[in-house]
C-alpha cells in the first residue's frame, strides 16, 4: 500500500490518529491529569445547555486537590436546538478542590466565574440586558476510572440571578450536571 | 448520626406545619373585605349585566379583562373609569378563582381554579350570542389566557377577535420562585409590600401552596412558547411589557414573541414600554406617580381601544 503525503494530508492524518495515539498509550504524564470531554447541564425550570468542559490538576497545586478549568455551555447544544428556547452562551473559568483522593469517589466543591449572553434575535428587545458575569457553585462528586474516562455529577447554585432590571431574565439559580470527560494525559499513580 | 435523621425530619416537619398568618381583617386576607364582584357581578360581568343582548349588542365588543396573581378586579376599574360612557365596546371584569376573598380560599385555589372564571364568561357570552369576543390579561392574567391558547381551547368555539398582555408573567423576575417545592413548606407564605390601601385589593399573605401553583403554570406556559403555537384564526394579539419590572421578567415578552404567532405564521406585536412598573397600566394606590407613568397607561388605554373597535 502506498501512501502520499501532502501538507494538508498530513494535518488531516495526524488530527485522525492523534485520538487513536491518546487511546492506546498506557496512562502516563508528569504528575499532572488533563482531562476533556462533554458537560450536560439542566437548570431547574428552565433550559438544557451542554457544551465542552476542560479540567487540569497538578500535583504542585495543593497536591493534585486542586482542579482548574475551562468550560463553555449553551442552549444552541440544548434546548434551543429546533425549538424557541432562547439561544444562550455560557463560559466560565473553574476551581475545585477534591476530597478524598484515595477513594474511588471524589468529592468536590467547586467555585465558578464567567460570562453569560442571551440573543434576543429582535431589535425590539435592544434596551434589555441580555449578558453578565456569573458566579456560581458547585458540590459535586468525580469518579475518575482506570479506562481514562471520569464522571463528574453536580449540583450548582447560580449567584447572580436575572431580577426584572439589569440582569438577563434567563439566569436562573438551581441548575445540575454530568460531566463525562477523557483524561488526555494523568498521573500513573491513580 | 442516623439517629439524628426522624429528629431532623420531626424538626423540619413542625417548622413546615401550622405556619398561620396573623392576619388583619381590613385586608383582603381577612373574612370582612371582599371584592366587590363577588356582590354585585352585574357591574362586573357583560353576561350578568346583558344575558340576552340586543343585534346590536351582541355585535359590539367586549373585552373580558383578566386580573394577575394575588389581585382582584380592581386591576382593570382604571380602565373602566377611563372608557367612561363609551358605548362602542364593553368591557367584562372578571375575577379569578381563589381571589378577592380570603386567605383559605386563596391558598386552596389551583392555577386551573384561578383560570376557570375566564372560561365561564366566555362561554356565558358566547352562549348569549356576543359575536366579538376580546381577552386582555395582566400579569398572571396572561399566562393563564396564554396556557387557554395553547391547549386550544378556542379551536371548537369562536374565536377571540383582540388579546392584549400587559406585562405578562412567563418567567418570575424572583427566581427563588424555581425553589418554591424546598423553601416554600418551611417558610408556609410570604408577604406582600403593599400599601394599605392595596390590601384591600391584594392579598397581603401568599401561602406557599398558590406560589407553587403560579411557579406551576408559569413553567407549563414557557415550555408551551418553547414548543411554538399559533393564535386562533382571524386572532390579534399585542404585547406591552415594561422595560423593567421586578415582578414579570422583561425577558417573558421575548419568549411569547418567539414561541407565540400568528394563525399564518406571522410575528405577534409586542411594544415594550418604558416604565419600572409592573402592570404598567394600574397607577391607583400607587405612590410617586409620574408623568411617564401616566403618558404610558393612556397610550395603551388608547391603543386598547382602537384595536378593540376597528
Amino acid at each position: 500500500m502506498h501512501l502520499t503525503f501532502t501538507k494538508s494530508g498530513v494535518t488531516t492524518g495526524f488530527l485522525f490518529l492523534l485520538p487513536l495515539w491518546l487511546l492506546s498509550v498506557p496512562a502516563r504524564g508528569q504528575g499532572a491529569s488533563l482531562e476533556a470531554g462533554l458537560r450536560f447541564q439542566k437548570t431547574l425550570n428552565l433550559y438544557y445547555e451542554n457544551g465542552l468542559t476542560v479540567q487540569y490538576r497538578n500535583p504542585g497545586l495543593l497536591s493534585n486537590r486542586l482542579q482548574v478549568g475551562l468550560t463553555y455551555v449553551s442552549s444552541r447544544l440544548g434546548s434551543a436546538i429546533g425549538s424557541n428556547a432562547i439561544k444562550q452562551d455560557n463560559v466560565f473559568l473553574s476551581g475545585a478542590y477534591l476530597f478524598r483522593m484515595q477513594r474511588t469517589v471524589h468529592p468536590f466543591v467547586r467555585a465558578n466565574a464567567g460570562w453569560f449572553r442571551a440573543d434576543y434575535e429582535s431589535e425590539i428587545f435592544k434596551n434589555l440586558t441580555n449578558s453578565s458575569p456569573t458566579v456560581s457553585t458547585e458540590l459535586g462528586v468525580l469518579v475518575p476510572t482506570k479506562y481514562r474516562f471520569n464522571a463528574a455529577a453536580s449540583v450548582g447554585y447560580n449567584l447572580i440571578t436575572g431580577d426584572g432590571s439589569d440582569s438577563p431574565g434567563t439566569l436562573f439559580p438551581l441548575f445540575y450536571q454530568l460531566s463525562l470527560t477523557y483524561s488526555i494525559f494523568k498521573p500513573t499513580a491513580e | 448520626m442516623k439517629s439524628l435523621v426522624p429528629f431532623l425530619l420531626l424538626f423540619v416537619g413542625l417548622v413546615g406545619c401550622n405556619k398561620s398568618p396573623d392576619i388583619s381583617p381590613d385586608t383582603l386576607d381577612g373574612d370582612v373585605v371582599f371584592d366587590a364582584s363577588l356582590y354585585q357581578p352585574e357591574k362586573y360581568l357583560v353576561s350578568r349585566a346583558r344575558p340576552q343582548p340586543t343585534p346590536a349588542e351582541a355585535q359590539r365588543p367586549v373585552l373580558i379583562a383578566v386580573h394577575g396573581y394575588s389581585a382582584s378586579t380592581f386591576e382593570w376599574d382604571e380602565f373602566r373609569q377611563w372608557a367612561g360612557n363609551r358605548s362602542d365596546f364593553a368591557i367584562s371584569q372578571v375575577l379569578m378563582g381563589g381571589h378577592g376573598r380570603d386567605y383559605a380560599s386563596f391558598k386552596q385555589a389551583s392555577w386551573r381554579d384561578w383560570q376557570q372564571p375566564i372560561m365561564e364568561e366566555y362561554q356565558r357570552l358566547e352562549q348569549a350570542g356576543y359575536q366579538n369576543i376580546s381577552l386582555a390579561g395582566s400579569s398572571t392574567g396572561c399566562t393563564v389566557i396564554l396556557e387557554m391558547l395553547a391547549n386550544g381551547y378556542f379551536n371548537n368555539r369562536q374565536k377571540p377577535r383582540q388579546l392584549f398582555l400587559i406585562d405578562p408573567n412567563v418567567v418570575p423576575s424572583d427566581k427563588l420562585l424555581t425553589l418554591v417545592g424546598v423553601v416554600g413548606p418551611l417558610l408556609g407564605y410570604v408577604e406582600a409590600d403593599n400599601t394599605t390601601g392595596e390590601d384591600k385589593h391584594w392579598y397581603h399573605y401568599r401561602p406557599y401552596e398558590t406560589l407553587r401553583e403560579l411557579r406551576t403554570v408559569v413553567d407549563i406556559v414557557r415550555k408551551d412558547l418553547q414548543k411554538g403555537f399559533r393564535l386562533p384564526a382571524g386572532a390579534q394579539l399585542k404585547v406591552y411589557k415594561s422595560e423593567t419590572d421586578h415582578t414579570a421578567d422583561p425577558v417573558s415578552a421575548v419568549l411569547i414573541h418567539k414561541g407565540l404567532k400568528t394563525s399564518d405564521g406571522k410575528a405577534i406585536d409586542v411594544s415594550m414600554v418604558n416604565s419600572t412598573l409592573h402592570v404598567f397600566t394600574r397607577l391607583d394606590l400607587r405612590e410617586n406617580v409620574t408623568a411617564q407613568d401616566r403618558a404610558n397607561q393612556r397610550q395603551a388605554f388608547e391603543d386598547i381601544a382602537l384595536r378593540l373597535i376597528k
